[in-house]
């Protein structure tokens, strides 16, 4: 049979453009016509800054340091007050602005600690998913690039990290390193690593098959080079969507072990669950009719998961080729 | 036969992959220091540090200095059924650790099927809605609807709901019963007090004969007993649906996007040329498509509510797997946390293996 | 393959008898697709008709256009990001694109700038109307087998499906007749076969009346007892045996109230049609009429809704049984038709499971299902392999010889339309460039492109004529996005003139039933019609050249 095309002669459109560039600003062009994903990133940006001003200037916001943020408790410390004192909060006390979302537990106005428990929070995301997602990612595309026995082993330790339940994993290291904040942390780095392993090995498998890894190795370029120069850059775009949805889960994940208890529910250390939670009354309170000390903060927290969530699904439409039109 | 060596094999795999788990579990138990291990005698049992030495060393078998015996002794014990025994204060049981599984674990099973079972009702049919008109209002309204439910947390959506929809104090709708004011009153002397404990400590608490199953809903019709039916069912309603907009979102993000990806294939292309009616086409054509692959996610589900129910069965005081686990662990029992830990494990394996047998049998592309 | 045409069994002097019929005829089709880059003119002002039992070729590059024209011609072009913008199809005489305009309305601010008004109702509507056109008047044979059968239905079930959808009123009447059969139908069929002496109109005779009579599985022992017998009352007695035999005694009431739904199913359809036809001519008359009968029949099916639809739901498997068991009987003789060995096996097998050859041959069984009359192939063979590609365009000959079916045949392969077309048309860049007969058009093309395109291709004497070298067309296909202005092939052609970038030639007949559109031919101008929904951005590239061509007028 004879084929037309066969006999046509490819002229290349002259390219003015970086191709990495066009690519780019297409990407943000489709990004910006979803309208979902746009206002989940403008929200989500919002989040960020005013966690970044109340980090920079506390004293603006409110909250000058971790032990002013119980600066508001009339009668001193926490542990000097009686518990009949924790069932007043109150919704419209006088104070001034800070105080313009009523109070939880030792009578602190819910405003000026949402925003230091923002703070906290993000922080400490931001630090497992860069954290647990830089070792993941690493030892993923080596795996996936390598193959092999390597590759076999590795996955089966990711089986074992996987079938641990988290909130063992984090009671334990509460034991072992003290009932501080900082310990869930490290129990959730651990957590959260085979994750990006799982998700990078699959995308390397891939890319290790494509035809300009092939040529770079077969013009010498060595392993190494060539993991981290050709495949690396090029098994990204998921691991970004991953990163984002991430931030928002961690956050919930902190809320969940302050609810249980596991945190301690310290008040020195400002949590938006913890917040939710108020001390274990949150519940009690709301039933009774006091709903804006548990409400308030979870639907501040709620709008941040939503928005970044509708964040990492605009940026998964965006930068999934199967998805994008 | 090939399914079947298909399976042998994928069972066989469970078996590095537990054992790789325990060892993984005891160490990190192994890392807590011994003073931490026999605090909870001292300070809430009373006993002196020699006893409560004597407590962990001989009743329980863990010596903190010889880790490898220990853990020998307790991998030879495993399989022949003896999964260690449980002995704490704030934990809900005491005494042999598989006891304590089998009476807790068809609890949280039937909360995570009963889940799956309603969301898969709401989001197949919303599903199909919202994936055959892809960004039009109903679906955006759809998306950021069941996202909310996977953004909030758990123990938080419990509290709505109770805040909305509890007996007598409901600002909504107050009808449905929940652990709390339901049975026990929520808070008898400042304590959680979980709902219809069937059997504890051996001494059932419902009038019930026997407990073959341990699950409420199932014993009580086995019994014959409407009335403990009726409660069960009853005290479901709100932990049930709690889980359930919790896995929505994920769901029917699934199953959107299979609809999405399947409409704009060519068969569908030759259904219309065939003349297939709009309606009919989304039904047989789109939906089957794409519905197979979200029995993929499902067995997952199942998986994950068993562990991630927790906040849940905290609310609403629900004897569950999960509950069993987190009290067991900051009580610091050895044998409880590995024991539950390696039920996740052998659930999840068992889940992905189901999941991949069922996929094979619904997809005629796929054959092991 | 051989490149001297041949016309799949018919003569050209009976193609162009003046009394034959034009299945399909499209005037003035544009189509457009909304990209985020642009918009892409991927049809421009095309025109065509299809003859009836001709088969029409369409050739062209690959982004050409003739895949995007037999998907208009089914209104198959995925909505977004397509859209037919201008022109008719009438198929049948039935233009399936009246009040198409009507059905979405763009607004272009610029290229990448396109909003969409639709109106839902009105587009259930056409899809209501068109679902019972395509398949029962038109059918199409897709380019990948594979990807166009859905993988988790059987062959068996997707072509039930299609024999269900537009033959249920015969099937229901066919067992109808099987069940109720007496005696006197038996000896009627007898006598009749008796009368008539030649064997081979005997063996169609007896086709039609076992199909008719719903008791094909007897077709073998009527046959047998006609060749071994010339008694009269013999084989009347014979054959009421088998006939009785076959007779399944299901309750006919169930087949007379779906017959019924069935019935006002289809007459609503057809009423609906002529109500579109009488709109589009402005008979206010005839209008009333139509929507009358429309009420009368919405309200009659109204009532038998609740006598069919939901017994049925109820019901499912009694009321569907009989249906799906003469469907299925259906379905084997068509995987017959198509040469399938084991149709059996076959009807029970997934997608998959089958090569390509034999996917190919159901996706035809599963077009010819309620004997279209037109049929649209859209690269049929391009993705099988060699031997299979012969076997299928056997098969396609052998369909239009004897149904007399008008086959629209899209390729990129001149062997292959050589091979198979009565006529052929050229399109390049979203145009019909040459339209001719095949013999005209491989004998003396005209058009700089067609010469080129014949050129191109390979041919076993010049391997011997060391002057003589294979010739290829300069340049690439044309972005649709921005199109060459005038010609759309000046960039490329060879004889290219002042005019070819400035105007745009007209599809001008130059000999009997062979048209061109070139400015070396005829000087005809097509005018060019702007998209009305389109606004020109205000910029300084197209001020200046506003601004040019101005100046080009004074001068």
């Amino acid at each position: 049979m004879v084929d037309v095309d066969a006999f046509k002669t490819e002229i290349a459109p002259p390219r003015k453009i970086h191709p990495k560039v066009e690519e780019m600003k297409t990407t943000g062009k489709l990004f910006l016509t979803n309208k979902l994903a746009l206002v989940g990133f403008t929200i989500t940006s919002f989040y960020f800054i005013l966690a970044i001003l109340d980090a920079i200037y506390p004293q603006y916001l409110g909250v000058a340091n971790d032990s002013t943020y119980l600066s508001w408790v009339p009668g001193g410390t926490p542990t000097t007050i009686q518990p009949s004192q924790l069932l007043s909060p109150s919704l419209t006390p006088a104070g001034g602005w800070m105080f313009i979302l009523g109070t939880t537990f030792y009578n602190m106005p819910i405003f000026p600690a949402m925003l230091a428990a923002l703070k906290f929070d993000l922080g400490y995301s931001l630090a497992i998913v860069m954290i647990g997602g830089g070792i993941g990612v690493v030892i993923g595309v080596i795996s996936g690039y390598m193959g092999g026995i390597v590759d076999e082993v590795m996955m089966r330790v990711t089986d074992i990290f996987f079938s641990v339940p988290f909130l063992v994993l984090a009671i334990a290291f509460l034991f072992v390193f003290g009932h501080v904040l900082s310990s869930v942390v490290y129990a959730l780095i651990i957590i959260w690593w085979p994750i990006y392993a799982r998700l990078t090995r699959g995308q390397a498998l891939s890319t290790k098959a494509m035809n300009y890894v092939e040529s770079a190795r077969a013009a010498g370029s060595s392993k190494l080079r060539n993991i981290f120069v050709h495949v690396l850059p090029n098994v990204l775009s998921p691991v970004y969507v991953q990163f984002s949805l991430d931030l928002g889960t961690i956050v919930l994940i902190f809320s969940t072990l302050d609810f249980l208890g596991i945190v301690n529910g310290n008040p020195n250390v400002p949590e938006l669950g913890s917040l939710i939670v108020a001390q274990g009354n949150g519940l009690s309170w709301l039933i009774a009719g006091y709903w804006w000390p548990a409400i308030i903060p979870g639907i501040f927290l709620l709008i941040f998961t939503i928005s970044i969530n509708l964040m990492g699904d605009g940026l998964r439409d965006v930068l999934d080729p199967k998805l994008r039109r | 036969m090939e399914l079947r060596y298909f399976i042998l094999r994928r069972i066989l795999v469970i078996i590095p992959t537990i054992i790789g788990l325990t060892i993984l579990v005891f160490l990190i138990m192994w890392a807590i220091p011994f003073d931490q291990l026999i605090a909870p005698y001292i300070h809430q049992k009373g006993l002196s540090r020699a006893q409560a030495t004597l407590v962990v060393e001989q009743q329980l078998g863990f010596y903190k200095n010889d880790p490898v015996l220990t853990y020998l002794f307790y991998l030879r014990d495993l399989f022949s059924g003896n999964w260690g025994i449980m002995f704490g204060s704030a934990s809900p049981y005491n005494g042999p650790v598989i006891n304590a599984i089998e009476i807790f674990l068809p609890n949280t099973i039937q909360l995570a099927i009963g889940a799956v079972i309603v969301s898969m009702a709401i989001s197949i049919p919303v599903g199909t809605y919202i994936g055959s008109r892809p960004n039009s209002l109903g679906d955006q309204f759809g998306r950021v609807f069941s996202l909310a439910g996977y953004a909030m947390p758990g123990f938080w959506l419990a509290y709505l709901l109770i805040y909305l929809f509890a007996k007598n104090t409901g600002i909504l709708l107050p009808v449905v019963p929940w652990g709390g004011n339901g049975l026990n009153g929520y808070y008898s002397s400042g304590h959680l007090v979980p709902w219809i404990p069937i059997q504890v400590n051996g001494h059932p608490v419902s009038d019930l004969t026997s407990y073959p199953t341990h699950v409420l809903l199932i014993d009580s019709l086995l019994n014959g007993n409407i009335y403990w039916f009726t409660k069960a069912v009853e005290y479901l309603i709100l932990p049930v649906l709690t889980l359930t907009y919790g896995i929505l979102a994920g769901l029917l993000r699934f199953i959107r996007a299979g609809m999405v990806d399947s409409i704009n294939q060519e068969y569908v292309k030759t259904a219309r040329a065939k003349g297939v009616p709009e309606k009919t086409i989304i039904k047989r054509h789109v939906r089957k498509n794409a519905l197979i692959p979200t029995v993929t996610v499902l067995g997952l589900l199942v998986a994950g509510l068993l562990g991630g129910a927790v906040a849940v069965e905290f609310v609403f005081g629900y004897y569950g797997i999960g509950y069993l686990t987190v009290l067991s662990a900051e009580d610091l029992q050895v044998w409880a946390v590995m024991g539950t830990t390696i039920v996740f494990g052998i659930v999840l394996v068992i889940a992905n293996l189901v999941v991949d047998v069922v996929y094979a049998y619904l997809d005629p592309r796929i054959r092991y | 393959m051989f490149l001297t045409p041949n016309l799949g069994g018919k003569r050209l002097a009976e193609i162009n008898k003046e009394n034959i019929q034009v299945r399909v005829r499209v005037d003035n089709l544009r189509t457009r697709f909304f990209t985020s880059k642009g918009i892409v003119k991927a049809i421009d002002n095309l025109s065509l008709n299809l003859l009836e039992g001709e088969t029409y070729g369409i050739v062209g590059e690959s982004g050409s256009g003739k895949s995007v024209t037999a998907t208009s011609i089914m209104d198959l072009i995925p909505d977004p990001p397509g859209r037919i913008t201008r022109g008719s199809i009438f198929i049948d005489g039935f233009n399936i694109l009246s009040g198409y305009d009507k059905h979405v309305r763009i607004i272009a601010k610029s290229e990448t700038n396109v909003k969409f008004r639709r109106r839902k109702r009105l587009i259930r509507k056409h899809n209501y109307i068109i679902s019972g056109i395509r398949g029962k008047k038109i059918a199409m044979v897709f380019q990948e087998p594979f990807l166009s059968l859905n993988p988790v239905l059987t062959i068996g079930e997707q072509i039930e499906e299609a024999i269900l959808l537009h033959s249920r009123v015969s099937i229901a009447n066919s067992i109808i007749r099987r069940e109720t059969m007496a005696r006197k139908d038996v000896e009627k069929f007898v006598e009749g076969i008796l009368a008539q002496p030649d064997i081979s109109t005997r063996k169609k005779m007896i086709n039609r009346w076992v199909n008719e009579f719903g008791v094909p599985d007897i077709e073998r022992s009527l046959n047998d007892l006609f060749e071994n017998s010339t008694d009269d009352s013999f084989i009347t007695e014979e054959a009421f045996a088998l006939a009785e035999a076959e007779k399944t005694g299901i309750n006919l009431d169930q087949i007379y109230t779906a017959r019924g739904y069935f019935d006002l199913l289809d007459r609503l359809h057809e009423t609906n049609l002529q109500l579109i036809e009488a709109e589009a001519t402005g008979n206010e008359e005839a209008v009333q009429r139509f929507r009358d009968e429309e009420h009368e029949l919405k309200s009659a099916l109204f009532k038998e809704y609740f006598s069919y639809s939901i017994q049925r739901r109820f019901l499912k498997r009694v009321y569907e049984k009989p249906f799906k068991d003469v469907a299925r009987r259906r379905a084997i003789e068509l995987l017959d038709l198509v040469n399938i060995a084991g149709s059996e096996r076959v009807l029970d097998s997934y997608p998959h499971e089958l090569s390509g050859g034999m996917q190919q041959r159901s996706m035809i069984a599963m077009a010819l299902s309620s004997n279209p009359r037109i049929l649209i192939a859209d690269e049929p063979t391009t993705s099988l392999d060699v031997t299979t590609q012969a076997q299928i365009l056997e098969l396609f000959k052998d369909i239009s010889r004897e149904s007399n079916m008008s086959i629209l045949f899209i390729t990129h392969d001149l062997a292959v339309v050589a091979e198979m077309c009565n006529r052929v048309g050229v399109m390049y860049g979203g145009n019909l460039v040459e339209e001719g007969t095949v013999s005209s058009m491989f004998k003396d093309a005209k058009h700089p492109y067609t010469t080129g395109l014949m050129n191109s291709i390979p041919r076993a004497e010049r391997r011997f004529d060391k002057s003589q070298r294979l010739e290829s067309i300069p340049g690439t296909v044309p972005n649709l996005i921005t199109p060459p202005s005038g010609c759309r092939f000046h960039p490329r052609c060879k004889f290219k003139m002042d005019i070819c970038s400035e105007k745009k030639p007209k599809l001008v007949e130059i000999e009997q039933g062979h048209k061109v559109a070139c400015f070396l031919y005829s000087d005809e101008i097509e005018e060019e019609i702007p998209d009305d929904f389109y606004v020109v951005p205000k910029n300084e590239e197209t001020e200046e050249k506003l601004f040019n061509e101005a100046e080009g007028v004074t001068q």
